[in-house]
């Protein structure tokens, strides 16, 4: 039974850090209605801005982190200005297309300047698992999830009822109607991918706490995909609850499944989700369902 | 481009060049000081297709000027000129120039336009469907200091007493009326100096037009100029004080409304009207009666 709870706690918590970098993914969604490939690959560049401004350069711990947000935040705000602007008009696809393009770029960017070597991660939370009785806990990741908790609060706020926010929904919603309201649409989407640098930054923190780096990091952008999915691609609250379904789901098959068939059957376990949401609920649990009036 | 805005078809040639507006005695243009001006506006659609024609028409501040004309005629295609929304259709202003309060305005981009005080009320009613009403109306006001945004959110309740009571709900579920007041009443959260509106009652049942346009009375005692599209002619001239007749992307006729609610033409093509004023029904027309009885 403590076994159970312990499979299931776990995984809420991996849940809750897939949300966190769903969140990133979500955000530049809402505002572009581009499905960003490279989501995985900023996750990546956050990372090694952080070990960058930490480790390499040999900053106060905290003053490094803050620049590698502050960093995080330019990067993402150059992307718009540097490949969207002069898709404006364009098909939706051809801005996907250009997000795959973004991956490649940036996995070779990475490969360049900080080589492939795996790099140590400063701990910005201590290491020490937490444990209630027989139940241990990974600190980052708990301290993720509370974080990722109220942090999806505040940006469903920020979405609902800061003028800022709203406009950000208003070109969520459409971009004709945006601009016929005098809202800057590029303006916005650049703002969505430097939210989105800095939420998938802080992800890298939670998710690396104690680890090291890699650009192979990158896959948690895909696993992080199946929330995004569930949650609906345009709803930042119910990344929550869709976190919390995934990652229990993907614990227990971890607990349970992978001894069982002798393989890391729950490293497929989101995929599965996502397939079986795509079939009974296209527009996810929370997402924007096409108004249909009768 | 040499001829002013007093050079139009089927309009007196007043004034000349000198670009100032026309006198109220000519067919020339509607009266009063130019808010908006449109001089020789022609455009042109992905490069090749010509919409407009060289197209004149001045809408005096305060004033309220009707485009009338079938369907194709320009009339949306001149809204969107006016208002920046063309350049996200691969829509231009290939030639002519649109002036709004003394400078040109041709080559901003929608979202500028809305900040000199330009709010276009598109076709269709577009609201923003997943949001509530409230929310709808309070990114209507995104560009007001926040104290402004709350006089203005109360100005457009008490016109649109409906709204309030609607408030919380999801505006994409609200019936088509109610969506009609809401993307007025987002347009005056911005609290517009000209508000543009294409075909505010279309689709809508008669009691709703007839209760929108009332709303569009009211409005025309706040200090704005409006411009508005429409099939309903007769409810259209009723509301201005002064109507263009576009067909084929020129203006084939202008003058006040009275003038043109007497003219024959308009009478007959747009209102359906007989000389002696009975309602002309299609009973009356000889070659759908011969159509009617080659189909029987």
């Amino acid at each position: 039974m403590i076994q159970l709870i312990e499979y299931a706690l776990n995984g809420a918590l991996l849940g809750l850090l897939y949300a966190l970098i769903a969140m990133g993914f979500v955000v530049i969604y809402r505002a572009s209605k581009v499905f960003n490939f490279a989501q995985g690959e900023l996750v990546v560049v956050g990372a090694f801005l952080v070990w960058f401004f930490t480790l390499d350069l040999g900053l106060p711990l905290y003053v490094g982190f803050a620049l590698a947000l502050i960093g995080a935040a330019i990067f993402g705000l150059i992307i718009e200005p540097l490949l969207f602007r002069r898709l404006v008009g364009q098909s939706t696809f051809s801005m996907v297309m250009v997000t795959i393009g973004l991956l490649i770029l940036l996995r070779g960017l990475v490969l360049v300047i900080f080589g492939p070597s795996v790099r140590p991660f400063p701990d910005l939370i201590s290491t020490a698992p937490i444990t209630f009785g027989d139940i241990t806990l990974n600190r980052g990741l708990a301290y993720g999830g509370i974080f990722t908790i109220l942090l999806a609060i505040g940006v469903s706020l920020y979405f609902s009822r800061t003028r800022p926010g709203l406009r950000m929904t208003v070109v969520a919603e459409d971009h004709q109607i945006a601009q016929s309201m005098g809202i800057s649409v590029r303006r916005s989407i650049a703002y969505a991918w430097g939210m989105g640098m800095v939420l998938s930054t802080l992800g890298a923190v939670f998710y690396l706490n104690g680890k090291s780096v890699t650009f192979l990091v990158a896959e948690i952008g895909f696993a992080a995909l199946p929330v995004a999915l569930l949650a609906g691609l345009e709803s930042v609250g119910g990344l929550i609850p869709a976190g919390i379904i995934v990652g229990v789901a993907q614990g227990l098959a971890a607990g349970y499944i992978d001894p069982v068939v002798g393989g890391s059957f729950s490293a497929v376990f989101p995929y599965l989700v996502m397939v079986i949401i795509l079939f009974l609920r296209p527009s996810g649990l929370f997402g924007w369902r096409i108004v249909e009036r009768v | 481009m040499v001829a002013g805005p007093g050079a139009r078809p089927g309009g007196a040639l007043t004034e000349g060049a000198s670009g100032s507006a026309p006198s109220t005695e000519s067919s020339g243009g509607p009266g009063g000081s130019p808010l908006l001006e449109l001089s020789n506006v022609e455009v042109t659609y992905s490069g090749v297709i010509l919409v407009l024609k060289g197209i004149n028409i001045i809408v005096p501040e305060r004033g309220c000027v009707a485009l009338l004309g079938p369907n194709g005629a320009g009339k949306s295609t001149t809204l969107k000129a006016v208002s920046g929304v063309l350049k996200t259709e691969e829509g231009l202003v290939s030639a002519g120039q649109v002036r709004f309060a003394g400078e040109r305005i041709d080559t901003l981009a929608a979202e500028r336009t809305v900040r000199r005080g330009i709010l276009h009320v598109m076709e269709g009613r577009k609201v923003l469907e997943h949001m509530t009403v409230e929310q709808n109306l309070v990114a209507g006001g995104h560009l007001q200091r926040s104290r402004d945004a709350k006089e203005s959110l109360e100005l457009t309740y008490e016109y649109f007493p409906r709204l309030a009571d609607l408030r919380g709900r999801t505006s994409g579920y609200l019936s088509g009326g109610e969506q009609q007041m809401l993307v007025i009443g987002r347009a005056l959260m911005a609290r517009p100096k000209l508000m543009m509106i294409d075909e505010p009652s279309l689709g809508l049942a008669p009691l709703m037009v007839e209760e929108i346009f009332s709303i569009l009375h009211r409005l025309r005692q706040e200090d704005l100029a409006l411009v508005i599209v429409e099939q309903n002619t007769a409810a259209a001239l009723a509301l201005a004080d002064y109507g263009y007749v576009l067909d084929n992307g020129r203006i084939v006729l202008d003058g006040t409304a009275e003038s043109l609610r007497s003219n024959e033409d308009i009478r007959e093509f747009y209102l359906g009207l007989g000389a002696t004023g009975e309602r002309k029904s299609f009973r009356d027309i000889k070659h759908y009666r011969r159509r009617k009885r080659w189909l029987g």
